[in-house]
């Protein structure tokens, strides 16, 4: 384009800018006396342009470098000579006082005595950065061409430089160390300070101060780390404050109580947060946090936990806030809050032991009772104690309940409904639960569902029968050896449903359910098994009826019989007979002959339908209704009037009775001779005479002598004057409710339970083998302990022992010749 | 700080005119927008309102160094780039060679 206009000359300017010679000395007279101008707030009477072009000119005539340092040697001497002066009459004694000591002046006079201060240097700063700011524009010229060209720093950035070393590292007086930087660091802190105690300070002054600590650098290069803030102030603030705080903790941990110093600290930390906003930096607030919590939290959780009125305080005064604070600052520090949960665990171990203990002790606590009632009469005294003894068992349960109840209400109001705590708390439920001081939880917990089931659930909403339920569940989650629960529950539930007891059998369904959701189909299998028995044995009843309606014979004193007939495998039948003197091999009672005769019709009709199956009659575990004629006898009304009873008793009662029946009114028998003629088990025999005898409600029989107790040589008479009000009377067999175990039951228990978790170790051991062949020792310990888990914690000796119990019988062998003990596996 | 001199400036803005003064060394005046004549550092250093200085205050820069036809190109430039400041595919400006060396000083000079 230039080119195509070929006929124009390009001109030289006309009259060159820098054609003429520049005066230097002159030149920068006239700038240096603006300066001054400018120092003193006087520009409005200079030109911009005049002063821009006497500066062009210069740097034009390549006398940048000489500007820049007349410039710098200007700045140098003005600070030093005016600005400083200034700064060193704000020294004021009070400022300076407290740079020795504390002492001698009150907070107020100091904090003038500082604000002052604060405000003249931050005056002070403030002009001198105005000043440079139109300093540099002038200089502008010098800034674009000399300073980049030569990599020096802008002269705004240099005349900053100056600020610091002239006016901040200039010492405070001349006899003292110290210099200006340091004094305001610390009247800074000792700003900080008054706020700290409660002293409103003016936060906007600090907070410029600051700022310009922020813009200065320690170095000329101006690095991040080494501005003056981080460098001589943020030090020394995070170590005074750390400093404060620890004195501050020890004071509040001996004076206050662990709720006011949670309260405290939270309101520190945020103090700190928020003084880093409004008057420091907030890039000090992650380490000023630091601070805070390592002095006031995590050198200190330990004590606040343990303090009288820390943690367990707490938990029994359900100080829920409080609770809530402790999380909170734990969980600042650290994120598994162990010593919390530390604490919280201890609590609920102790408080779970208090309640083994209670209940322990409830259950003891009857015995010199009972042997108090022994004196009078032994009979009716086990039982009371045994009844307590379940009383002890509901009550440890419910204990246990609210307990929970109590750590889940805590766990969501003032935890968070954190994980790893709540982690924590079920691990300590299952610590005291299945603590080894306290063995009878299994127990316990499935005679608090019998309770349930036989009386508990009375008129109530489905809603709380499923909460019962829930609560049993979450106790049985806690227990490790499930199947010692299994086995009680077994023995419970076989009684409830023999005996009629259930309230509802819908509820035992939903608890099995249940049951089976937590635990497994394994289980349950069995404990659906029994109902299936029981729903077959329905079916047996009334087809056996029809069998005998079928038959013909119409027989008006006919005995309706109603039957279950039990898989032997599936019923825990050992536990229901009261005979273990009858070493295992039960004795056939002798029916009468009347019983007896539809006895073998019903083996007949049964083997009719299952052949080879064999019957074995558990009558011990029967009842009978049996309707009863007794003979006139003088009313109360004077008329004479045959009464009529409808009688449920035992088995074993209605063949006491009918022993009675063939009996002429005024004969007796002995003890020994209904044993001898029914052969009833002795135990069984003197509870049901107690029951028939001695229970005043229900005495069908009379004894003689008349005693609590039943001995060999009683004689027994049929009691004619038998007085009740009700038609039908329910003769209740002693003790044949569930109740907790006596000692030697227990031992039984356990052994029985020993014997059958040796058959669920060994089935596993060889399930492991038979897959992996070969395996070391300590590798199939685990894994049969892994596998055995969801049932029970068997103990390391118990499956070593079965390993060895293996090899002698030729399941496995041991590898011959490995460093590790070894098996194989044989088929 | 800064938020203090936004509140200043501000302020100033408030009675500033919308045009200001440019004279070159033969005596023209060119009346031009405010916004326009900031486009050139020097030119907006002079007349910052915070700083006080005689130009400031009279809404006129003089510039000795910079004849009329001049400045009067330096303008029209300003103005060019001011209206296209965020466009694409801007038509060139349309420089007399002959001027081309006196325009380069005034740029350097007004750091346009």
């Amino acid at each position: 384009m230039i080119a195509g206009r070929g006929r124009q000359r390009i001109r030289p300017p006309r009259r060159g800018l820098h054609g003429d010679e520049v005066d230097f000395e002159n030149t920068w007279g006239i700038i240096a006396s603006a300066f001054r101008e400018i120092h003193t707030k006087n520009a409005s009477r200079l030109s911009y342009e005049e002063l821009y072009r006497h500066a062009y000119r210069i740097v034009l005539k390549k006398k940048g470098e000489e500007l820049y340092a007349r410039v710098r040697q200007f700045e140098h001497e003005w600070l030093s000579n005016e600005v400083r002066g200034s700064v060193q009459a704000l020294f004021s004694p009070n400022v300076l006082a407290n740079t020795q000591s504390l002492g001698g002046t009150t907070a107020n006079e100091r904090r003038v005595a500082g604000e002052k201060f604060l405000k003249g240097l931050k005056q002070a700063w403030g002009d001198h950065q105005v000043c440079m700011s139109m300093l540099a524009d002038v200089l502008m010229y010098m800034d674009r061409v000399y300073c980049q060209d030569n990599r020096r720093p802008s002269i705004y950035t240099a005349a900053m430089m100056l600020f610091r070393d002239d006016i901040l590292k200039t010492p405070t007086s001349d006899a003292e160390g110290r210099v200006v930087l340091g004094l305001l660091t610390h009247v800074i802190l000792d700003q900080i300070q008054m706020e700290r105690d409660g002293d409103v300070i003016d936060k906007h002054l600090i907070k410029s101060c600051v700022y310009m600590l922020e813009g200065l650098h320690d170095d000329d290069k101006e690095s991040e780390e080494l501005r003056l803030y981080n460098v001589s102030f943020e030090r020394e603030y995070l170590d005074t404050s750390r400093e404060f705080y620890h004195q501050e903790a020890e004071l509040l941990l001996r004076d206050s109580d662990a709720g006011a110093y949670c309260r405290h600290a939270r309101r520190r930390i945020y103090e700190e947060e928020e003084r880093c906003k409004s008057t420091l930096l907030e890039s000090t607030s992650p380490r000023i946090q630091k601070v805070v919590e390592d002095e006031l939290i995590k050198h200190r959780i330990h004590e606040l936990v343990e303090m009288e009125s820390g943690v367990r305080f707490m938990i029994d005064n359900e100080r829920l806030d409080e609770l809530n604070l402790i999380y909170d600052l734990n969980n600042r520090v650290d994120g598994n809050k162990s010593e919390l949960t530390r604490a919280i665990q201890k609590r609920i171990v102790d408080m779970g032991t208090d309640a083994n203990k209670a209940a322990i002790a409830a259950s003891q606590s009857t015995a010199p009772a009972a042997d108090a009632g022994g004196e009078k009469g032994k009979g009716p005294a086990p039982e009371r104690n045994s009844n307590q003894q379940t009383v002890a068992a509901i009550k440890w349960v419910e204990d246990v309940l609210q307990l929970k109840d109590k750590f889940d209400k805590v766990w969501r109001e003032s935890f968070n409904s954190d994980n790893l705590l709540q982690t924590a708390l079920t691990r300590s439920f299952a610590d005291f639960i299945n603590s080894s001081a306290f063995p009878r939880s299994s127990e316990y917990i499935s005679l608090f569902i019998d309770e349930n089931m036989k009386k508990g659930i009375k008129g109530k909403t489905e809603m709380e029968i499923d909460n019962v339920l829930e609560k049993a569940i979450i106790l049985l989650r806690y227990v490790q050896d499930k199947d010692l629960f299994e086995r009680y529950y077994k023995k419970h539930l076989c009684r409830r449903l023999l005996m009629n007891k259930s309230i509802s059998n819908e509820v035992e369904k939903q608890m099995i359910s249940k049951m089976k959701i937590e635990l497994g189909n394994n289980f349950t299998l069995k404990l659906e098994a029994m109902f299936k028995d029981m729903t077959i044995s329905e079916e047996l009843t009334s087809g056996f009826k029809h069998h005998v309606e079928g038959l013909g014979e119409k027989d008006p004193r006919r005995i309706e019989l109603a039957i279950n007939v039990l898989t032997s495998m599936t019923w825990p039948l050992e536990t229901m007979g009261s005979s273990d003197d009858d070493g295992g091999k039960r004795p056939k009672c002798n029916f009468p002959i009347a019983i007896d005769r539809i006895r073998r019709g019903f083996e007949k009709y049964y083997n009719q339908k299952h052949s080879g199956r064999q019957l074995t009659w558990l009558a011990n575990m029967g009842s009978a209704d049996i309707k009863a004629l007794f003979s006139k006898i003088p009313q109360k009304d004077g008329t004479f009037k045959e009464r009529r009873h409808e009688l449920n008793v035992s088995t074993y009662g209605m063949i006491i009775l009918l022993l009675f029946n063939e009996l002429p009114a005024t004969q007796h028998l002995t003890f020994e001779e209904i044993q001898a003629q029914t052969n009833i088990p002795v135990n069984d025999l003197i509870r049901n005479l107690q029951s028939l005898a001695v229970a005043p409600k229900t005495r069908i029989l009379l004894k003689e002598p008349m005693s609590k107790d039943v001995r060999p040589t009683d004689r027994f008479f049929f009691n004619e004057g038998f007085n009740a009000k009700f038609v039908k009377i329910k003769v209740g067999v002693v003790s044949s409710g569930n109740k907790v175990e006596s000692d030697r039951e227990r031992r039984e228990t356990e052994k029985k339970n020993d014997d059958s978790r040796g058959f669920c170790i060994e089935a596993a051991v060889v399930r492991i083998m038979k897959q992996r062949k070969e395996l070391a020792h300590q590798q199939l310990v685990m894994e049969t302990l892994s596998q055995l888990a969801g049932q029970f914690k068997p103990e390391v000796n118990m499956i070593k022992k079965r390993i060895e119990s293996l090899i002698e019988r030729e399941y496995l062998e041991r590898i011959e010749g490995v460093t590790i003990d070894s098996y194989r596996y044989l088929a | 700080m800064a938020d203090a001199d936004a509140t200043a400036d501000a302020d100033a803005n408030a009675n500033l005119t919308e045009y200001v003064t440019l004279v070159s060394n033969d005596g023209f005046e060119f009346k031009i927008l405010r916004s326009a004549a900031y486009l050139a550092g020097a030119i907006k250093n002079s007349l910052k309102p915070t700083y006080g200085f005689k130009e400031g205050s009279e809404n006129r820069v003089d510039l000795p160094t910079i004849n009329g036809v001049v400045l009067e190109k330096v303008c029209e430039y300003l103005y060019y780039n001011q209206k296209h400041a965020e466009s694409k595919d801007v038509p060139d400006m349309e420089i007399p060679p002959e001027l081309c060396l006196e325009l380069l000083i005034a740029a350097d000079y007004l750091d346009v």
